[in-house]
């Protein structure tokens, strides 16, 4: 029986995969994607119109599975999405924290929902500070795909005409809360901004998709589909196409190579037989998030490339970058004590953000480089945390709860790391997977700039707080563990020298043709903005490239 | 599915399908609550809770201590939500806490045979107040009782938690979460950005 070859296979469904999963499909390619986990089942999986009382452990899960948790989004609400079965490793002394979600739609089922577009501030820092060196692309070139991304999947703003964030295409925006209005006219005072953030949650029925309802708990999965998510928005499209197969539970393994080391599909794990099962294309995308994409191109070892497929510039797994969060203050207004309670947790933390106000006029104005953002928060949440802290008891304590509980604000910073040679992912030359494949083992450690960012957060949002006359009672101890943020980009860095970058200006792997890189491994570093909504835009040029190419003939059998 | 929130389910598809239609058609802005999702009619519920991992005495001071954290004054409080039930639950699944509430108990113990002569639960209401003051009132505290204010703090950390989870704990609060809206909720303070003159709200 001669073996069936698709046009292209995809690892990974997130925003990636995707994305170029729909583009090509529509285009008229035939696919087939592999993803890692099953599909999930809005009915039962998405927990989140579940009040706390209806869970078996109120929301806060299983204590026994305290110590496995990957952090805040994987909960009782969302769990069984997120992988963890197959392990990863740090050296001694670093610490990492890895969700991953393997699910069809990845992160995008729970992501956070952020969405400003990077800027040519973000593309050309290098030639402003001097750092590193400039994305191989410009704010003009990518603007026509984040506009039509924007349209697609409908990001709720305001044109905001700030230096480091190019306006798009936006839906009206959330309205400010009380919580809001008295952080924005502090800002004023301190002279910082105080705006409506990008959000991708749909403010008014858009493209057939219905209007939030503005629950709120958005990060434990959307049953009506009203934020952007791929099982929502882009693989409905892709499968009405009849050209995408998809194949789910399916573990990729390797990138499979011919005699000229050009890539003819992709060999997986079926996570139900445990069978490794090959799977052949004319061209492959690889878009398994970050890190796992670098794991399975450095798991690709053949003749032609003995150190993984592609890395004959040696910078595959390296340049790992990632956002530092961390709670750069938290305090309570006095103004909005004893207010009646009032519906603040609508959008989880993306109603306002004071977009990046540093080093914009001058690169070196800071004792550090590049920028930071920050997203406040508070008000009335569905569950009064700071209760968990507060002192005494009795009736007293109560009523104090009560009377807290509308006032309480946090402020949390978004800072970029910087490229270094010292943060990188490569295989542990000992652990395993289950299936006996290589585990990533991730070298990462906080930079002195991204630190100084943390202490510089932490002196100007206690300065807002105390301008907004509020009580400031403390800040994080430290930022949280790098990967908290879920932004890890970096491993397969685009660039036109061939021998300094793994992928070109258009993500396609420069050894390999007919190998092409669709999520954040392909940027050069992370900024002060989020990475989904310019992951879907990458990917969209990416897989037109790839459409182009196939016109012109290049990726024949 | 049966009994999984069939009746919250169909409210979102219908939502959803109208949604696609128009805007929001039959709701107002400040929407309505989402009711209770589980079948509780058709639940079994036992007449008395059997904890699963306190024993009877040290059950019978959980009780106790959750009441006197949030007491019933006027709305429910701990007792009436079930806390002492959530504590044991939670507990009993959590080995690493076992031994922290048992040696809490067993110190609160000994503190009362010590300084009251009587078990804590014997005591009266306004002695066991007494005696909990120091460990629970930071300007209040006394040396030599760290240990008791460690378990203090922990107890308080979770009846915190199991009373402001349970559907009691919610109305107390009036807690907005999980209702629908049809539009983002806005400030309503439009000529006082700052917040300045809000009338106090009295309780």
């Amino acid at each position: 029986m001669a073996k069936k070859i698709y046009d292209v296979i995809v690892i990974g469904t997130g925003a990636g995969g995707g994305m170029t999963i729909k583009t090509l499909c529509e285009a008229g390619l035939k696919v087939c994607a592999l993803n890692a986990g099953r599909r999930l089942d809005p009915e039962k999986d998405f927990r989140y119109h579940r009040m706390p009382w209806d869970m078996k452990f109120r929301g806060q899960d299983d204590p026994k599975r305290r110590g496995e948790s990957f952090g805040y989004m994987d909960n009782e609400y969302t769990k069984a999405a997120w992988d963890h079965e197959i392990p990863f490793t740090t050296p001694p002394g670093m610490k990492w924290m890895w969700p991953r979600c393997n699910a069809v739609g990845g992160k995008t089922n729970f992501w956070g929902r952020s969405s400003a577009r990077f800027g040519d501030i973000d593309f050309k820092a290098a030639s402003l500070d001097g750092y590193d060196v400039d994305w191989p692309i410009t704010h003009d070139e990518i603007s026509p795909f984040y506009t039509r991304v924007e349209k697609m999947i409908g990001v709720a703003s305001t044109v905001q005409n700030r230096p480091s964030n190019p306006d798009g295409s936006y839906l009206p925006p959330f309205k400010f809360r009380c919580l809001d209005r008295i952080l924005e006219a502090a800002c004023n005072k301190v002279g910082v901004p105080y705006l409506p953030d990008r959000c991708a949650q749909l403010t008014q029925p858009h493209e057939g998709h219905p209007a939030c309802h503005f629950c709120g708990e958005c990060t434990t999965g959307c049953d009506v589909g009203a934020f952007f998510s791929t099982p929502y928005f882009l693989l409905p499209k892709a499968e009405a196409t009849k050209n995408l197969e998809l194949r789910t539970d399916a573990l990729a393994k390797n990138v499979l190579v011919d005699q000229n080391g050009h890539a003819t599909g992709v060999a997986y794990i079926d996570r139900k037989t445990k069978q490794e099962v090959e799977v052949y294309g004319r061209a492959v995308v690889v878009a398994a998030s970050c890190i796992e994409s670098s794991r399975i191109m450095l798991n690709s070892k053949s003749r032609h490339w003995p150190t993984g497929i592609a890395n004959s510039s040696g910078q595959l797994g390296r340049n790992l970058c990632d956002h530092l969060y961390g709670e750069s203050a938290r305090g309570y207004l006095p103004q909005l004590l004893g207010q009646p309670s009032f519906p603040d947790h609508v959008a989880d933390s993306t109603i306002a953000w004071m977009p990046r106000w540093q080093n914009l006029k001058d690169p070196h104005e800071e004792k550090f480089i590049r920028g930071y953002s920050i997203y406040p928060d508070g008000g009335c949440e569905e569950f009064p945390g700071f209760a968990t802290e507060m002192d005494g008891f009795g009736s007293s304590f109560k009523r104090e709860v009560k009377r807290r509980y509308p006032a309480p604000v946090s402020f949390g910073i978004q800072a970029p790391s910087l490229r270094l040679d010292t943060n990188y992912v490569d295989l542990d030359p000992e652990v395993k997977d289950p299936y006996g494949i290589p585990v990533a083992r991730i070298h990462f450690e906080w930079d002195e700039n991204v630190l100084k960012m943390w202490e510089h957060s932490k002196q100007v949002c206690a300065e807002v707080l105390r301008a907004a006359g509020g009580v400031l009672e403390g800040a994080g101890d430290a930022p949280e563990i790098p990967g908290w943020s879920l932004h890890e980009t970096g491993t397969c860095r685009m660039g036109n020298d061939p021998k300094n970058f793994v992928t070109n200006r258009f993500g396609q792997t420069h050894d390999v043709p007919n190998l092409y890189v669709c999520d954040a491994s392909v940027f050069l570093n992370c900024t002060d903005k989020t990475t989904t909504i310019s992951i879907l835009a990458f990917s969209l040029r990416t897989s037109e490239h790839l459409i182009e190419n196939f016109r012109q003939g290049e990726h024949k059998a | 599915m049966a009994g999984q929130g069939v009746g919250r389910r169909q409210v979102l598809r219908i939502m959803g399908a109208a949604a696609a239609a128009a805007h929001f058609p039959g709701f107002s802005k400040w929407g309505f609550a989402c009711g209770h999702i589980g079948n509780a009619a058709l639940q079994i519920k036992p007449a008395v809770y059997r904890p699963q991992f306190f024993t009877a005495a040290e059950y019978a001071m959980v009780e106790r201590l959750v009441e006197i954290i949030i007491p019933s004054d006027g709305t429910p409080g701990a007792k009436e939500a079930g806390v002492a039930e959530f504590i044991d639950f939670m507990v009993a699944n959590d080995p690493d806490e076992q031994y922290r509430f048992r040696t809490g108990l067993t110190w609160l113990h000994a503190h009362s045979e010590e300084t009251a002569g009587k078990k804590f639960v014997d005591l009266a209401p306004e002695q066991q107040t007494s005696l909990l003051e120091p460990l629970g009132f930071k300007d209040k505290s006394r040396p030599g009782q760290e240990a008791g204010r460690r378990f203090f703090s922990m107890i308080r950390e979770y009846t915190v938690t199991g009373f402001y989870t349970s559907e009691i704990g919610f109305k107390e609060l009036d807690n907005p979460a999980l209702k629908f809206y049809a539009e983002s909720p806005e400030c309503p303070h439009k000529d006082d950005p700052e917040h300045q003159h809000l009338s106090q709200m009295t309780s």
